[in-house]
């Protein structure tokens, strides 16, 4: 096991490492970060000056070079755009978002395991056709779309919730509704998938000979098993939630990771966005690693190594 | 959801929505206006910033020596009571005894030299420097509350310059340490104008309150809370929950839409931005391309329903179709010069004469007002130019720029809200722009020469000379003006000026 951890620890920073390499050409390519410094209307001297000011005039290979020596002495640099080092703007940023990223999960286990569990023990019926319609709706409204009309719903005509912001718990209860929303669909048919699979199985029937039935047969037999296949999923959906939370924490202003993101790549801001690709990177593989695990522990069958 | 349900589910929804709703809206029972910015507020100190948003917030935290009333467009003192020209290289500036800094110090003489002298030190790397450097070679403490500027060269906008570029430090401000502290006013700000700094967080919100001690008009309102919030259609779903007060920089269509609400006013003014295509007439890009014939520069400018643009696409009333390589209200952009009317039968013509019956291929790149930028590729397309449409980030097109790849695009200029063609002459018409694709050395000549002299009928004659000369070889198609749209709660009352740069200051309740 300890040898699995180890080799995938390994892959994870080749990964990350690759990931920010292929970032940084490519911003470097498409950007100029002295000009989103300096505004639209900056005069070219100023831009110049911006350009020495951050040594943004030296070649690319130079610059990924310092700044990747930078991170392996555990110095992520300063910010182009925010002028102020990055450990301190993603430490200041990261509880935000995982804040967001839990709570969506919490949405996604409390909307798609009941779900997905009810559309199983109802094959074929009304439930089921509500769950998979439930399902498909998720997965085909685009986050933005379902948070913007979830302001207009619940914060202008009814004005329950605030618009945006991330100051108290309230404002945390739209952005999580439409992040875990979108980790439904994956969960719930799963959670129903594995569910059919498990209530059709010989221990099972077994189970049902010796008496057991309903919550009990379902709680203390089914369930720990059509979870396993959830568990590993929602694990990976944790990383989707850290990192895949741009736009949901920019329709509603939240002070998080995602929104620090967005303005580092809208303002080339090089070391910002290589850092956050980094964390992203890395959390991804990590999700896996957890889930690998997680697994293993839940399944005596599983044995990783 | 049908009315039945909507209004079954209502009563109870708004049940929960006191129970639990949002706090006090916006307005004028906490004294608060909250206004909303969809870029960044990183660093308060204008002397390290540019953007049009830090432009809006200095006016409110930091005052300078003169100030331009936006009507008139005359220079009107400030922190100085006066000012006069010893001689053509020196000029003594007499200051008000009764300004204090946000911390309660009182403003000396000390703290405008220390200001100035820091803006122009090569080290300060201020983003003022390369403008005021041009003329100033020192300012000298002369007495508690008189400083004397001395110049390295006749420069017109001296005084203009003082009354918009450079907000007052306090003495010894950037050298608190042992190496000057280029961030020492990016967040902590100390300045002198209506309202000071009662927090603020980058990136997410800025909090000020009303100065009381402000040396000029107190403000009416008491605090002024400005939010970053990126969406615009978060801005505006705050704006209708009575989260905000104030958006700016608002679209057109979302403008009049979310106007005609009864509780939120649209209201749309004059902006000094303009928007033109520059052509590349001298053949830099391309060495001999249908840009470096005049009857095809000519032709584009025919091409092209300035007026329709300008009332559909940019519009709220404000806008118009220009026909100068400037703002017209702007000093200088004189309005006498030769047009180019709507006329596409007349463009074809040109283009015909200039042996392009069949017109032919060009990339006109473009980096912001997609419809507009799609509306002037289809008037080009319509007199047989095939256009290949190169939509781009503003960097990346300042890049291809840079690099002498673009043969033609559409530009815009702000000005930073001064009214005088010098803001917008130079950067485009120098012999070091990389925006300057006329090749025409005597407009370069005739910019330098306004800039030159204090003279300011000899200026006015000059940009005659330049904006004449423009025109006639159309080596810019003018395109617009802008209009600039504002979404404001209709319990406050927020006055409009002409040079575009609004005055959150000036702002007050109904």
């Amino acid at each position: 096991m300890l040898n699995y951890i180890a080799q995938r620890a390994a892959l994870a920073i080749a990964v990350a490492i690759t990931v920010s390499l292929a970032a940084f050409v490519l911003l470097n390519i498409a950007t100029d970060p002295a000009y989103a410094i300096a505004g639209e209307d900056a005069d070219p001297e100023v831009v110049e000056q911006i350009r020495q000011r951050f040594g943004l005039d030296r070649p690319v290979w130079v610059r990924y070079g310092e700044w990747l020596l930078g991170v392996l002495r555990g110095d992520f640099g300063v910010s182009y755009y925010w002028n102020r080092p990055v450990a301190s703007l993603v430490a200041e940023r990261v509880g935000t978002t995982l804040t967001l990223a839990f709570s969506a999960l919490f949405v996604t286990i409390a909307i798609a395991i009941p779900l997905g569990a009810m559309a199983a023990l109802n094959r074929n019926t009304w439930i089921d056709r509500f769950a998979l319609w439930v399902a498909v709706s998720a997965q085909a409204i685009p986050n933005f779309w379902l948070g913007l009309i979830l302001i207009i719903l619940l914060a202008v005509i009814y004005p329950i919730f605030p618009v945006s912001g991330d100051q108290t718990w309230r404002h945390f209860v739209l952005p999580a509704f439409v992040l875990g929303a979108s980790s439904v669909p994956p969960v719930m048919r799963l959670m129903r998938t594995g569910l059919i699979e498990v209530m059709g199985s010989d221990y099972i029937r077994t189970a049902r000979s010796k008496g057991f039935r309903g919550r009990t047969l379902l709680t203390r037999h089914a369930l720990r098993n059509a979870l396993l296949p959830v568990v590993s999923v929602l694990a990976v959906q944790l990383g989707h939630k850290v990192g895949g939370s741009v736009i949901t924490e920019s329709v509603f202003a939240i002070n998080g990771l995602g929104r620090l993101a967005l303005q580092s790549i809208l303002g080339a801001d090089i070391p910002t966005v290589q850092i956050l690709i980094f964390i992203f990177a890395l959390v991804f593989v990590a999700m896996n690693l957890l889930a690998d695990i997680l697994n293993a522990a839940l399944d005596p069958r599983i044995r990783i190594g | 959801m049908t009315a039945r349900y909507h209004h079954a589910l209502g009563p109870a929804v708004l049940a929960a929505g006191l129970a639990f709703g949002p706090g006090a809206a916006a307005g004028p029972d906490d004294d608060t206006l909250r206004a909303a910015m969809a870029g960044e507020i990183l660093n308060l100190d204008y002397l390290y910033t540019t953007r049009r948003e830090y432009i809006i917030l200095a006016k409110m935290t930091d005052a300078r020596l003169f100030t331009m009333n936006p009507e008139t467009q005359e220079v009107e003192p400030s922190v100085a009571l006066s000012y006069e020209f010893v001689d053509d290289m020196t000029i003594d500036v007499e200051l008000r005894d009764d300004v204090q800094f946000h911390d309660g110090t009182p403003l000396t003489a000390a703290d405008v030299a220390y200001t100035y002298n820091w803006i122009i030190d090569e080290g300060s790397e201020s983003h003022a420097q390369s403008l005021i450097s041009r003329w100033l070679d020192r300012a000298e403490v002369t007495g508690d509350h008189s400083v004397r500027f001395h110049l390295r060269a006749i420069n017109p906008l001296i005084i203009r310059d003082m009354a918009q570029r450079v907000p007052l430090r306090k003495d010894g401000t950037y050298h608190q340490g042992e190496a000057p502290d280029f961030d020492a006013m990016a967040t902590d700000l100390v300045g002198v104008g209506p309202y000071r700094v009662a927090s603020f967080t980058p990136g997410v919100e800025l909090v000020l309150e009303r100065f009381d001690d402000y040396f000029g008009t107190p403000s009416e309102i008491g605090n002024i809370v400005v939010r970053n919030i990126p969406d615009m259609g978060t801005q505006q779903a705050e704006i209708m929950a009575g989260g905000i007060n104030w958006m700016f920089n608002v679209p057109l269509d979302v403008a009049q839409n979310v106007g005609m609400r009864p509780d939120i006013d649209h209201l749309a003014g004059p902006d000094l931005r303009v928007s033109f295509i520059v052509l590349d007439a001298a053949g830099i890009v391309e060495e001999d391309g249908p840009l470096t014939d005049l009857r095809v520069r000519r032709a584009m400018n025919h091409a092209i329903n300035r007026d329709e643009i300008a009332e559909f696409l940019m519009g709220g009333g404000a806008s118009e179709g220009i026909h100068t390589a400037c703002h017209p209200v702007q000093f200088g952009c004189l309005q006498d010069v030769m047009r180019y009317e709507y006329d596409p039968e007349r463009a074809r013509d040109l283009l015909a004469e200039a042996g392009y019956p069949d017109g032919f291929d060009l990339d006109l790149w473009a980096y912001r007002e997609r419809p507009k930028a799609e509306a002037v590729m289809s008037d080009l397309e319509a007199i047989g130019i095939n256009i290949n449409l190169r939509y781009v980030q503003l960097e990346t097109l300042n890049q291809a720029r840079a690099a002498q790849e673009i043969p033609a695009y559409i530009g815009t200029w702000g000005s930073s809200g001064v009214a005088d063609t010098a803001l917008i002459a130079r950067v485009h018409f120098s012999d070091t722009s990389d925006r300057h694709l006329s090749g025409d050395a005597e407009v370069v000549e005739w910019v330098m020469n306004a800039e030159e002299t204090a003279d300011q009928d000899a200026r006015e004659e000059y940009y005659r000379n330049v904006i004449t000369r423009i025109a006639e070889e159309a080596y810019w198609v003018p395109l617009v003006s802008y209009s600039a749209n504002y979404l404001v709660t209709s319990d406050l009352e927020f006055p409009l000026d002409n040079d575009g740069v609004p005055r959150l200051q000036n702002a007050r309740w109904r």
